[in-house]
């Protein structure tokens, strides 16, 4: 345990950088989900062939795989289009944290995309025809009746996804960003005690999915408060 | 069994769920070949009274006898007591993953250890007595409503239980598919098979019961042979009830 | 820049070569890991505190941490507890393709337990009532009645965790298995081509998920054969 001990400020840190891939990949993962959602649900077939290509490619690849393309990927391509002003340029660094946000974003987007609509297409039709009924806009039977309703059904599968983002985090090490999995190899490098610098990297990703599932369990119960027969 | 020993026999069973009391001081005596059928406002505990009859609720105070044995949670074999008591349900409950003839041979193979050719034999004897022979190989889900509850009857009767216990049997079924169920009802009574319905049939009842029990609030207010029943009833919730019931 | 076809050529066949591997990979995880998550199922679901309480924990760390700290912890971390390397299991743990096949079974089981959960939950309680009242013994209601239909149930989300298993497996690479993305990085790390070679390698991983879908689709027809209402 003694070992551990001049490595806390770095694993502090480690977590911080995973809270940060952690927000950003998920206002892109929505982003990425909500456009395929929409892409899938248009009469538009080429928006509709695009987005069904998108799910299959980003299901179907092993995350390593996707984060790696990304990184080298668009390290050569920056270089390349670089390259093409200034011919002196040898090499565009891709910052690791970028890559891999927006590799698993793209992943995780791709499972949110069925989410979104799945939760799109399970409104009943019948709230929506009513609120027309009643005379409502599509733009307030959109905002009052479709949205909360799609919300309920999507968040337990949503809860699952902002879960995946937080583990797939920990892929991002393998191309070099300093997040805790990172921190653990320097700590073991100097210390020699693997067992105990994973152990703490798993308690803290433990951590952070025990604080998002809390969460999430907290907006389900006010989510489905008109289900409850006793109040 | 004789007249004197009753097939089944409650005495002051009473039943709570938490706080709510779903059975109240139950007294009821049913010979062979008797047939009873219990009404009353929904809530009123008369399912309840008859899933404990084969313990799928267990009573929490009283005695229930099906002939001398008594329901206990002490009971080593109550699965010997199940089978000779047989139960048809609302919502049918057939097995939705095995064919017809398969639904009727489960639980003979299974309970009764019948061969699998007895079994089958019995199954079909049944399945021609409810008329329908011709859906023995084809799945639960591929037969109308009213066919499913007749498997479900034939299911029971391949058991070759004492007594059948019926809960609202036709209230899941469309309109039309009622008489077709109620039929098959009608000839089991007349073959001088012990039964409980709870039904809100009342032509069924009128026809067939020996007598009519009206619960409400999980207590039997009223029972009397279906003349009498119908014709005079003494309790103003029964009046209240059957005006509700026969208006229509 | 350019794709460089003779390349991809070239590497395909190399990358093959440990499709072997993949598989050995997945198929004995994914048989380990439905043994395993069986026997959690069951203890979760016995109603006992002591089975059910040890079974709820174990989802709850295994589905919390990311796989690949758990890959490190089997691999790198085990190693550093003197009673592993002193237990008879100490070959399994000495050699990386043990380590992965223990790393992916534990997780596995975890998400599979639950979904198998899930089906027996879904099996319809008034269908068991009937096998109750018909006189069927608790045991007989589980073998003939509660594990087929929970089967059929629970078979499109249990596919779903095959194609992540599959997807997983491309992390044995990280403990220096040889396996599809193990090679792929070798030969990136030689050519210096990321489009070429992990694009290729992401085709073949796409069609391995095809050919696993449509072999369950096949089964779930079968199983589900008495949902149909025409015959």
């Amino acid at each position: 345990m003694e070992a551990l001990s001049g490595w806390w400020d770095d694993y502090f840190w480690g977590s911080v950088v995973v809270l940060q891939v952690f927000l950003a990949s998920l206002v892109l993962m929505v982003i990425f989900g909500l456009i395929g959602a929409a892409a899938k649900l248009s009469s538009n077939r080429v928006a509709q062939k695009i987005s069904g290509a998108y799910t299959v490619i980003f299901r179907g690849t092993p995350e390593i795989l996707v984060i790696l393309l990304l990184y080298f990927g668009s390290a050569i391509t920056l270089t390349a289009i670089a390259q093409v002003f200034d011919p002196e340029i040898k090499f565009v660094d891709v910052p690791p944290f970028w890559a891999g946000t927006f590799a698993i974003s793209l992943i995780v987007g791709s499972y949110a995309t069925e989410t979104f609509r799945g939760a799109f297409l399970g409104v009943k039709p019948g709230s929506i025809e009513a609120a027309y009924a009643l005379g409502m806009s599509s733009v307030q039977v959109f905002f009052y009746v479709r949205v909360p309703e799609m919300w309920r059904l999507a968040l337990p599968a949503f809860g699952n996804h902002m879960l995946s983002l937080v583990k797939d985090t920990a892929l991002i090490s393998i191309i070099g960003l300093n997040e805790t999995l990172f921190v653990a190899k320097q700590a073991i490098a100097t210390t020699g005690q693997p067992f105990t610098m994973y152990i703490v990297v798993g308690l803290i990703y433990l951590s952070v999915s025990t604080v998002i599932t809390l969460t999430v369990m907290a907006l389900e119960h006010y989510g489905n408060r008109h289900m409850r027969i006793a109040a | 069994m004789t007249n004197a020993q009753p097939l089944i026999q409650m005495k002051s069973v009473g039943k709570h769920f938490g706080d709510f009391q779903a059975l109240k001081d139950i007294n009821l005596s049913v010979s062979k070949g008797e047939r009873i059928v219990v009404c009353g406002p929904s809530g009123s505990g008369k399912s309840t009274m008859i899933r404990c009859i084969n313990r799928l609720e267990r009573h929490d105070e009283g005695q229930i006898f099906i002939g001398e044995i008594e329901l206990t949670d002490d009971l080593k074999d109550l699965n010997a007591v199940r089978r000779e008591v047989g139960m048809v349900f609302q919502s049918f409950n057939l097995f939705p993953h095995m064919t017809i003839v398969k639904n009727l041979m489960l639980a003979q193979r299974l309970v009764r250890k019948t061969s699998k050719q007895e079994a089958h034999e019995v199954a079909m004897h049944y399945l021609e007595r409810v008329k329908i022979p011709e859906q023995a190989n084809k799945y639960p889900i591929q037969l109308s409503g009213g066919q499913q509850q007749r498997v479900a009857i034939a299911r029971a009767l391949c058991m070759k239980p004492e007594v059948m216990l019926f809960d609202e049997p036709t209230s899941a079924l469309d309109p039309e598919m009622i008489h077709e169920v109620l039929d098959v009802m009608v000839d089991l009574a007349k073959d001088g098979m012990t039964m409980i319905c709870v039904t809100h049939e009342m032509g069924f009842a009128r026809s067939v019961a020996d007598r009519v029990i009206f619960m409400d609030g999980g207590e039997i207010l009223e029972q009397a042979p279906p003349e009498e029943f119908f014709g005079n009833p003494q309790r103003a919730r029964t009046k209240l009830f059957l005006s509700q019931i026969l208006q229509h | 820049m350019s794709f460089d076809l003779s390349l991809i050529l070239d590497a395909l066949p190399k990358m093959l070569m440990g499709i072997g591997l993949t598989f050995q990979l997945l198929i004995l995880s994914g048989f380990l890991g439905l043994v395993l998550a069986i026997l959690v199922m069951l203890m979760r679901i016995s109603g006992t505190w002591w089975l059910s309480w040890p079974a709820q924990a174990y989802i709850y760390v295994l589905r919390g941490t990311p796989i690949l700290v758990q890959i490190f912890i089997v691999y790198y971390g085990f190693p550093q507890l003197e009673f592993i390397r002193e237990s008879f299991l100490w070959p399994v743990f000495r050699d990386p393709f043990g380590c992965a096949v223990v790393a992916l079974t534990l997780n596995t089981a975890a998400y599979v337990s639950e979904i198998l959960r899930g089906g027996v939950l879904g099996v319809d309680r008034g269908v068991l009532e009937a096998g109750e009242a018909l006189g069927l013994s608790k045991s007989q209601r589980f073998i003939y009645l509660t594990t087929p239909i929970a089967t059929r149930l629970a078979l499109p989300a249990y596919g779903n965790d095959i194609i992540s298993l599959l997807k997983s497996t491309a992390l044995a690479s990280t403990i220096t298995l040889m396996e599809m993305t193990g090679i792929a990085r070798t030969i990136v790390a030689q050519t210096y081509a990321p489009y070429e070679i992990f694009v290729s390698l992401a085709i073949v991983y796409m069609i391995l998920t095809f050919l696993i879908q449509k072999l369950l689709a096949r089964i779930e027809r079968f199983l589900g054969r008495y949902t149909i209402r025409e015959s």
